[in-house]
């Protein structure tokens, strides 16, 4: 019995012996101070994995400091990393399924305070220094919050949209009204009068309005997916629309192929020439009656996911999320199209932000 | 197996753990006979190696999970048995929550789970949840590695975890009833009730396991900053949080019924009957309010398989016919104001399964052995994933409503011209909806290389095909019609020994190389319409070894100490081409396939005394395909270490006993899955009640 026990007590001193413990800390924080011009891009991330990161490109040296948010503050980004906005001096991060916005200073990168408990973000847009939106898929509301305060002040309802079905996207501005695309199983552009903060006009127009610019000449530029095959909201034939502000009416319209895959609609910093993509990079003047019939860069054997056009030196900047799985690459090209550098960031480099 | 074939007849008498609290039931599946006496710690009869091996697993490479650990506690799932007992890769997104297995370096579609000879793989998404399988209702589970499990069932290019009751229940009444109460308000239940006769066995069981789940962890994936009077940054820290919105409930009923008419037929019946209720816990980046946000799955799920075997002294003839009916239920909702919750998503599911099988075996001679098998599954799938209000004003469900009928012919020859050496080859034919897969060939030999040592070699080689899922090709929006089938090509080899000294310890042990060639692995990748649609992409070179050895030992009069491990080494390589130029992960690991794994179970046992130690480790596992090691996305190896203690006692009406079970004994923070925290330590105490009633 008693050489037992002493077997015993020596097997329980084994199992002590092969445990370890695993490192999941990130360390300590990093001190950043970047100083003029820059290129945040906004990394995605897998879907529930919570690996959205940050990166910061300096185009004046070419370097890129990846992971930057977590650097800086010593925790994650969160998951899906949806857009970003310049604002009051600060960067503000809209991270979808963290349900949160979080602002950061743009030179140091650290957290000055967060948004929380919003239902799916995507987008923000500032009306006044007391006053953004915050658009949201699966949610028939806009939120109104309050910028200096972080919290949560009103909401707008969208008509004729359901939680289930709501999808509210990206905002531009003209005047007191804020129009807004309305992207996942619709097909329309709403208006948003800020000062009563109320959707009071909206207009239709193809399947699944993607993203939504205003040019120099106060016209708002959307391009459509188009939908999918045996979608029942409907498929058809993406296209790019020209409406005017003013009147809130369609002025053009330009149609692609049935299956084209337009998306990333971008103007450049004289908001003049449009940019986007369908497979290759496209560029068009605002004032054309037709769409190129060559791209302006041709795609370079993968699909490319994200576009930005620097509003300092139009360089035009795209990314390739090659697998998915994987840090993408950026390619920067210069205005006339030659590529100037080339640089690897984060998983799904999806969105962009001039500081 | 007749007495012919004992070649060596008994070599030991091994250590007997019996497990008072686990099943009434023996169990015989030809290596291990366990007979159960509750209540005391008994050397049971003899551990008999069979010299010869089973004409039927002629070059197979199989893992047996011992009775034993199946009966552990009425707690685990069997993602827990395999965890600690096996060497395939077990990834778990939390405690009760989903769990799905691989074998080397395959993905868990890869993986064919089959009870009682019916495939329960859901049919639209090809993988089995592990944690919704509670081990206790399994009498006998074993995997069939790679090659081998084109023995049983197509598409196992992983290969086969197979899991069944038996019908041994010894005659007249039998009753048990356990009661757990653990860590995190977690409360288990079970009870069963047998009856058998020479002609008639019945048995119920039932569980029923609730939790809030509400365990503490340490988020390292947050940070909250200190400051001063000043507002200037004096601190910060990780942390503390709970797990959020992760509580189930769980109730499982199995009614099992046979028939012997002792003339060789043998009729069956089992009937499972699920209810699950889970909520699915928020992610550790995630700043909603959990009392805001339901995230919520249900399921109903009933399977029955109805069993014939006609058995004469040369032949058998076995047929099945089986159902399975699954309700799935996912709701994402949201409190907008005033306590009201608005549906964000609300799908449906709805899956019905007609099987049938026969099988025959056809044993001419000791030489010769020949099987085939016709199995038939028919699946009735509707999948609703979201309602939509369509241009016209109209509502509209977005979502798929497909049969498809799955046909598997399989024919084998086995031949054993000698006791040294055995022969296999087995051609399998598979068709899904309109598509035959091209034949499946495999072969197998195995032989004894010496009689010291019970030394002999195994050895394997196929093709396999596994079909798209029905997610995979009718999913919308991203459903790929277009898709080939993944096919692969295997081969292993191994050696295996056993050597013991009677009333000392026995040792037994094995070694496999095994290699594997896949084509066309389907994999989901976004689409720049914002959804995910599935592509044939990628080509894997999987290969590796893996060790398994257990130990029977009694160091001292009286006491008992069994040992089972495990080890695996599974470089799991992409050697598809690059997507572009400047893509970094051909030539690379696969995301979540540790390179690594090992398992270590020890039962030690004195009088009515036993102590159990279960530890486990994964190597690092990468969460990008370029294997990147990124302060976002890493996943560490860790260890894990689970105990148990058990005393019984045994009275004239009943036996009874106690169980003290902790796991994660050394509190560690670790994750399986990016951002999916896993509790620290935990308690759970278990009584268990048998009564004895007269016979």
């Amino acid at each position: 019995m008693k050489r037992g026990f002493r077997f015993f007590v020596l097997l329980c001193g084994l199992c002590v012996a092969v445990t370890a413990c695993m490192d999941q800390d990130y360390g300590e924080s990093e001190d950043f101070s970047t100083g003029g011009h820059g290129l945040f891009i906004m990394n995605e991330g897998n879907f529930m994995y919570g690996n959205a990161s940050l990166s910061y490109y300096d185009p004046a040296t070419g370097v890129v400091e990846n992971e930057v948010f977590l650097r800086a503050n010593g925790q994650k980004l969160g998951d899906v990393a949806q857009s970003m906005t310049m604002y009051g001096g600060l960067a503000w991060l809209v991270v979808n399924n963290s349900h949160v916005v979080f602002a950061i200073n743009p030179e140091t990168f650290k957290i000055v305070g967060q948004i929380e408990n919003l239902t799916s973000p995507r987008y923000i847009h500032f009306v006044s220094p007391t006053k953004a939106y915050i658009t949201q898929l699966w949610d028939n509301r806009i939120f109104v919050v309050n910028p200096r305060t972080y919290q949560i002040t009103g909401y707008i309802q969208v008509p004729d949209m359901t939680m289930e079905s709501g999808s509210t996207e990206q905002m531009v501005q003209y005047g007191k009204y804020v129009y807004c695309n309305c992207w996942s199983y619709q097909n329309r552009i709403i208006k948003i009068d800020t000062e009563t903060d109320r959707v009071v006009d909206q207009l239709e127009i193809g399947i699944q309005p993607t993203s939504l610019c205003l040019d120099r000449y106060g016209r708002m530029w959307t391009v459509t997916d188009g939908g999918y095959e045996d979608s029942p909201y409907g498929y058809e034939a993406p296209s790019m629309y020209c409406i005017d502000a003013e009147s809130f009416a369609v002025v053009k319209q330009f149609k692609f192929r049935l299956g084209d895959r337009p998306s990333e609609i971008q103007l450049n910093a004289t908001a003049d020439t449009l940019y986007w993509l369908n497979n290759d990079v496209w560029r068009m003047d605002v004032t054309a009656q037709r769409v190129p019939v060559r791209p302006f860069i041709e795609e370079r054997g993968t699909i490319y996911y994200g576009l930005t056009v620097s509003p300092y030196d139009s360089n035009v900047y795209v990314a390739d999320a090659i697998d998915y799985q994987q840090p993408g690459k950026i390619y920067r090209f210069s205005a006339d199209g030659q590529l100037q550098d080339e640089f690897y960031v984060g998983v799904i480099p999806g969105a962009y932000c001039w500081k | 197996m007749d007495g012919r074939s004992i070649l060596r007849g008994i070599i030991i008498v091994l250590l007997l753990w019996t497990h008072h609290d686990a099943s009434l039931l023996a169990q015989d599946d030809g290596r291990r006979d366990v007979q159960q006496t509750s209540g005391r710690m008994r050397r049971l009869g003899e551990v008999v190696a069979w010299g010869r091996r089973p004409m039927k697993e002629i070059g197979v490479q199989k893992t047996q999970l011992d009775s034993a650990a199946l009966k552990e506690n009425i707690a685990l799932s069997m993602a827990d048995v395999l965890t600690f007992n096996s060497s395939i890769f077990v990834k778990s997104y939390g405690r009760a929550t989903l769990s799905t297995v691989a074998f080397r370096g395959t993905s868990p579609s890869h993986t064919q789970v089959t009870w009682n000879g019916m495939r329960i793989n859901n049919p639209m998404l090809g993988m089995t949840d592990f944690s919704t399988i509670p081990s206790y209702f399994i009498d006998n589970a074993s995997l069939l590695h790679g090659t081998s499990s084109v023995n049983e069932t197509g598409g196992g290019l992983g290969g086969l975890v197979k899991l069944g009751t038996t019908a041994d229940i010894p005659d007249g009444w039998h009753a048990q009833y356990v009661q757990g109460v653990g860590s995190f308000k977690t409360f288990d239940e079970f009870a069963r009730v047998a009856y058998g006769s020479k002609h008639w066995k019945s048995s119920t069981r039932f569980v029923y396991s609730s939790s809030p789940n509400d365990y503490k962890y340490t988020n390292h994936d947050k940070k909250v900053n200190i400051y001063d009077p000043e507002g200037q940054l004096i601190g910060s820290y990780h942390p503390k949080e709970r797990n959020r919105s992760g509580s189930y409930k769980d109730m499982h009923l199995l009614q099992e019924l046979y028939y012997d008419n002792l003339r060789g037929d043998r009729l069956g019946l089992n009937a499972w009957l699920i209810r699950s209720n889970r909520e699915l816990p928020m992610l550790t980046v995630d700043y909603g309010n959990a009392l805001d946000f339901e995230n919520r799955q249900r399921e109903t799920t009933f399977r029955s398989v109805l069993s014939w075997d006609h058995v004469k002294s040369n032949w058998k003839l076995s047929a099945k016919g089986g159902y399975i009916h699954t309700w799935m239920a996912y709701d994402y909702r949201r409190d907008i104001g005033n306590g009201q919750m608005a549906s964000m998503t609300r799908s449906r599911s709805r899956v019905n399964t007609i099987y049938g099988q026969v099988e025959g075996d056809y044993n001419p001679s000791r030489h010769w052995y020949f099987t085939a098998n016709l199995s038939a599954h028919q699946h009735f799938v509707r999948s609703e994933d979201k309602n939509v209000i369509l241009q016209d004003g109209n509502k509209a469900i977005v979502g798929y409503d497909k049969g498809r009928i799955e046909l598997s012919g399989y024919v084998s020859a086995k031949w054993q011209p000698s006791e040294r050496i055995g022969l296999s080859a087995v051609i399998r034919e598979e068709m899904f909806g309109d598509r035959w897969a091209p034949v499946t060939p495999a072969f197998f030999v195995d032989g004894l290389i010496s009689r010291t040592g019970n030394l002999s070699f195994k050895a394997s080689v196929s093709r396999n095909f596994k079909f798209p899922t029905l997610n995979d090709l009718y999913f919308l929006p991203g459903g790929n019609p277009n898709l080939r089938n993944e096919e692969g090509f295997s081969y292993d080899a191994g050696l295996n020994f056993t050597v013991g000294k009677p009333e000392v310890y026995s040792l037994s042990g094995s070694a496999t190389w095994f290699d594997s060639y896949i084509d066309d692995w389907i994999i989901w990748l976004p689409t720049t319409k914002g959804f995910f649609s599935p592509r044939n992409l990628k080509k894997v070179h999987a290969y590796g070894v893996e060790l398994k050895a257990n130990l029977g030992l009694q160091p001292f009069k009286g006491w008992f100490l069994d040992l089972n491990g495990s080890y695996s080494w599974t470089p799991s390589i992409n050697r598809g081409e690059q997507m572009s130029a400047a893509d970094q992960s051909v030539g690379k690991q696969l995301p979540y396939v540790p390179r690594h794994s090992a398992s270590l179970t020890g039962r030690l046992s004195w009088r009515s005394w036993g102590f159990l130690y279960k530890w486990v480790w994964y190597s690092r596992r990468f969460t990008m395909s370029s294997n990147d090691i990124s302060l976002t996305g890493n996943l560490p190896s860790y260890f894990m270490s689970n105990i148990a203690i058990d005393k019984s006692f045994s009275f004239k009406p009943l036996d009874l006993s106690l169980k003290l079970a902790v796991n994660n004994l050394f509190n560690e923070d670790y994750l399986s899955v990016l951002s999916r925290p896993m509790p620290g330590i935990n308690f759970e105490f278990f009584v268990s009640i048998t009564p004895k009633f007269s016979r």
